[in-house]
């Protein structure tokens, strides 16, 4: 029994609606070991994690825990089997002392029970000595700084005995000197026997870090592998997959004139600064950089929703001012927003309802509604895009993910835009919806719409762009040609020379 | 996580339809009930109670201020707002109107119209700290309610009544035109105005939009502070009406007018349907709302039962609370209903093998 695995899992399924988000993945975790899991976004790494920590259930497949096998797992069972999650933004309360956070997570306690402050903080002060964290156990945890956060959960993890350590994207917003302090951390936990599954974009981090890696794609486990064995080029193209070039499809003609050009665009509120970037009628311009490199924030400035405090911006070459979305949208700027549940779409209203919410003006004259003029532009997008729903009267709620954008982009389509911004259009879609929404930017750039893509998607942005701009740090770190490799759109978003790349 | 449904815009109309339905329902049975409990034929061989025409009509007639507050606060609410200074505004807005004619010495019209001008602007003032200073329309307008009322209250001293007011303006609160009281055929003017608004407009489907989703709005571009503002524009100049109505109907316009009106309005537009989350309402669903609160108070006045226990009011409120509750209610019931009926998909557990 000693020598099974930590955590097994074999052929585990699960879909979404009709998006399959795994679809037959196999994993193991080894004690002291410390496993790298790797994946573009959407590739299923969310959802494994969700799975082994019961917040979601499997459609189908095995999980061992210590040679046990599980089922019908949920958060609570999962903690008790020794599983412990370290997200990259910590869920702790924030007016609750460093102590007070542990001693909950440790034990719940009960409401009539008396709360034994002093062992609260004995334990608190023991946890944090032991994973080397210089933390006041009566801090109120407000004031502490993410990473310091993180160290926070780790011990928690520690205190509850958590034999599997899942660390999402840890280092994602740490310094070089925290990420060590956090390195040192994983290491000791390492040495006394704990798995750990360690999630990050930063090749060099698992290769500093990981002992084994295993890479998602789509769904499916595109292989495990000793850190020994690989390269950094081979564990990208693994990620990346082969058929890159040709599951894109091409431009149909050369781009025009200059249709949307920022100058020295800033925005203090978004943090953005000093983007100076051009897209061309008919170009499609793709946008890449990491999480939180201001890329959405970048879209917000350009559509009005948190307005320019410096630079410009020009459309056709005349200078307009974008203070509100319907600035913006009087101009021809469409904005395809990435949170489409809570900003695409309003899920209540039916499909029709949303696909002309943009276009008030035009169709309904007057003001007054005419259901006619609605009906037969919903039934156009709904054929055109098609749209599965169960009409054009279905909440828009009702559609999965990848028909909910569908409609989002209706919407603005229905505006007869000049420029379209996308934000993450394919995230969380499945892969026939993907392609076929790919097709749909494609054609439309064909028809002369100056498209900004933003994606965290690289296959995505490597396949569909024409240019690649890459942010880093709220800035325009720099603007790549179509048909660049991964290797230098990563290198430019990390903010260094990749190792390794050939 | 939303699950698709088969035919999800069907069942969300059925349920529409269901809950206005049973409203009107209830609305016919409470009618009944009281036409056969309420009516007696007194010592004179004369029919007396709920089952006279002069009966339905004072029904009508005191539910028009309640039922144009009512409808100033359907919008307000589908955005997912609240307008608790409606009643207040009515009382301020009797005050000013009286003023206006009889210290200021401005004819009827002139004194009616200004009247209609200064509710709107005061609908404006919380308009203005809604959308400009976006504080939250509760606290606003709570705000707002005790100032209006403070407002009409200092204006008199608490001590001032207007009265005397020339016949050709009571008609318009105590007469009829054309077979009806004539304030109802301006109430069924507004009521078709604010029905038209809600259901016919683009600035229905906006107010919809904000009340199920503001940010949703805002990022399809739709002009959500002004659409906001609108709203509690439109509501000052109803309850400002609703004032000058309060004025000919009793003849005397003095600073307490429609006291705790607000709450009996909001009733009637949850009764009636409208989510206090915004979003989801409609007219005509307020309108019923309207109309079982006041036959409810009304009929109850003419039980026999109640007239001896001397306590019409308290009953009324008493029911109308019940009403109200059960309404809720029996919203989230029809929604858990199907969740019910539809069996657990989730796998069955495989007993952990050792």
């Amino acid at each position: 029994m000693t020598d099974a695995p930590l955590l097994e899992i074999r052929s585990l399924a699960k879909s979404f609606g009709g998006a399959r988000a795994l679809r037959g993945v196999d994993f193991e975790l080894r004690a002291g070991e410390v496993h790298a899991l790797l994946g573009e976004n959407g590739a299923g790494k969310s959802t494994l994690i969700k799975i082994v920590t019961g917040a979601h259930q499997p459609d189908a497949g095995v999980i061992r825990i210590g040679g046990r096998e599980v089922s019908g797992l949920d958060p609570a069972s999962a903690r008790r089997l020794g599983i412990a999650c370290i997200y990259q933004q910590p869920a702790l309360f924030p007016d609750l002392t460093v102590a007070e956070n542990i001693g909950l997570r440790l034990d719940p306690g009960h409401a009539l029970r008396r709360v034994g402050w002093k062992k609260l903080h004995e334990q608190a002060a023991g946890l944090l000595r032991k994973i080397g964290a210089a933390i006041d156990p009566e801090a109120e945890v407000r004031g502490l700084s993410m990473p310091e956060q993180q160290l926070v959960e780790i011990a928690c993890a520690v205190g509850t005995g958590a034999r599997i350590v899942i660390m999402d994207e840890p280092t994602a917003s740490l310094t070089q000197k925290e990420q060590h302090l956090l390195h040192a951390v994983v290491r000791d936990l390492r040495r006394e026997g704990v798995g750990i599954i360690y999630i990050s974009h930063r090749l060099e981090e698992i290769f500093a870090l990981a002992d084994r890696v295993t890479v998602l794609r789509d769904g499916e486990s595109a292989g495990t592998g000793a850190i020994g064995e690989l390269t950094e080029r081979e564990l990208i193209r693994r990620m990346v997959g082969r058929e890159v070039a040709q599951i894109y499809p091409p431009a149909e003609r050369p781009p025009g004139g200059v249709a949307l050009a920022a100058r020295d665009l800033g925005c203090a509120a978004g943090g953005v600064r000093d983007v100076s970037l051009e897209i061309r009628a008919g170009e499609i311009l793709g946008l890449a950089g990491l999480v939180g490199a201001g890329r959405t924030e970048l879209a917000r400035v350009l559509f009005g929703l948190t307005p320019a405090d410096s630079g410009a911006i020009e459309l056709d070459g005349i200078p307009v001012t974008l203070r509100s979305p319907q600035e913006a949208v009087r101009h021809g700027i469409a904005y395809v927003p990435e949170d489409r549940r809570r900003h695409g779409v309003v899920l209540e209203m039916a499909v029709a309802e949303n696909m002309t919410m943009a276009v008030h003006r035009r169709l309904f004259p007057g003001s007054w509604l005419r259901s006619s003029a609605e009906r037969m532009l919903a039934n156009g997008f709904v054929r055109d895009l098609a749209v599965k729903c169960a009409g054009a009267q279905a909440p828009a709620g009702s559609l999965s993910g990848g028909n909910q954008q569908k409609v989002s982009l209706a919407r603005w389509l229905a505006t007869k835009p000049r420029v379209l911004i996308l934000d993450e259009p394919t995230q969380g879609v499945d892969i026939g919806a993907k392609a076929e929404i790919h097709r749909i930017i494609r054609r439309l750039a064909g028809e002369g719409l100056a498209v900004l893509l933003i994606s965290s998607d690289l296959p995505e942005v490597l396949g569909m762009s024409d240019r690649i701009g890459v942010m880093r740090g709220g800035r325009l770190a720099g603007v790549l040609p179509g048909g660049s490799d991964a290797h230098e759109v990563m290198a430019l978003a990390l903010g260094q020379t990749a190792k390794g790349a050939a | 996580m939303m699950k698709p449904t088969d035919a999800p815009s069907r069942d969300w109309k059925a349920l529409l339809l269901r809950h206005e339905m049973i409203l009107l329902y209830v609305l016919v049975a409470e009618w009944l009930f009281f036409y056969f409990a309420g009516t007696s034929v007194n010592r004179r061989g004369v029919v007396i109670g709920f089952g006279t025409l002069d009966r339905q009509f004072d029904v009508l007639r005191h539910s028009c201020e309640i039922g144009l507050l009512a409808l100033a606060l359907t919008p307000v609410i589908i955005t997912g707002g609240i307008d608790l200074s409606v009643g207040s505004l009515l009382g301020l807005c009797a005050i000013l109107f009286g003023k206006l004619w009889h210290d200021a010495g401005l004819p009827i019209p002139v004194a009616a119209g200004l009247t209609l001008v200064i509710g709107t602007l005061a609908g404006g003032l919380n308009a203005v700290l809604v959308t400009a200073l976006r504080l939250p329309p509760l606290i606003v307008t709570l705000g707002t309610y005790s100032l209006f009322r403070g407002l009409a209250e200092a204006i008199t001293r608490g001590a001032v009544t207007y009265t005397d007011f020339p016949a050709g303006f009571l008609f318009l609160g105590q007469e009829r035109w054309l077979g009806l009281p004539t304030q109802a055929w301006l109430f069924a003017l507004v009521a078709l105005a604010v029905w038209l608004l809600v259901h016919r407009t683009t600035f229905g489907r906006s107010y919809r939009a904000i009340g199920y989703s503001s940010e949703g709005a805002r990022h399809a571009g739709l002009p959500v502070a002004s659409r906001l503002a609108g709203v509690y524009l439109l509501a000052g100049g109803i309850a400002a009406l609703a004032g000058i109505i309060y004025t000919a109907r009793l003849g005397q316009a003095k600073a307490d007018a429609g006291t705790g009106y607000e709450l009996f309005a909001i009733t009637a537009v949850v009764l009636g349907g409208t989510s206090i989350f915004g979003g989801a309402g409609s007219v005509h669903g307020t309108l019923l709302g309207v109309a079982a609160i006041a036959v409810l108070k009304n009929g109850l006045a003419c039980l026999p039962v109640v007239m001896e226990l001397n306590a019409a009011e308290e009953i009324a409120g008493l029911l109308t609370g019940a009403l109200l509750l059960l309404a809720l209610t029996g919203g989230v019931a029809f929604r858990m209903v199907p969740r019910l009926r539809r069996p657990h998909r989730a796998p069955s557990p495989t007993p952990p093998s050792s």
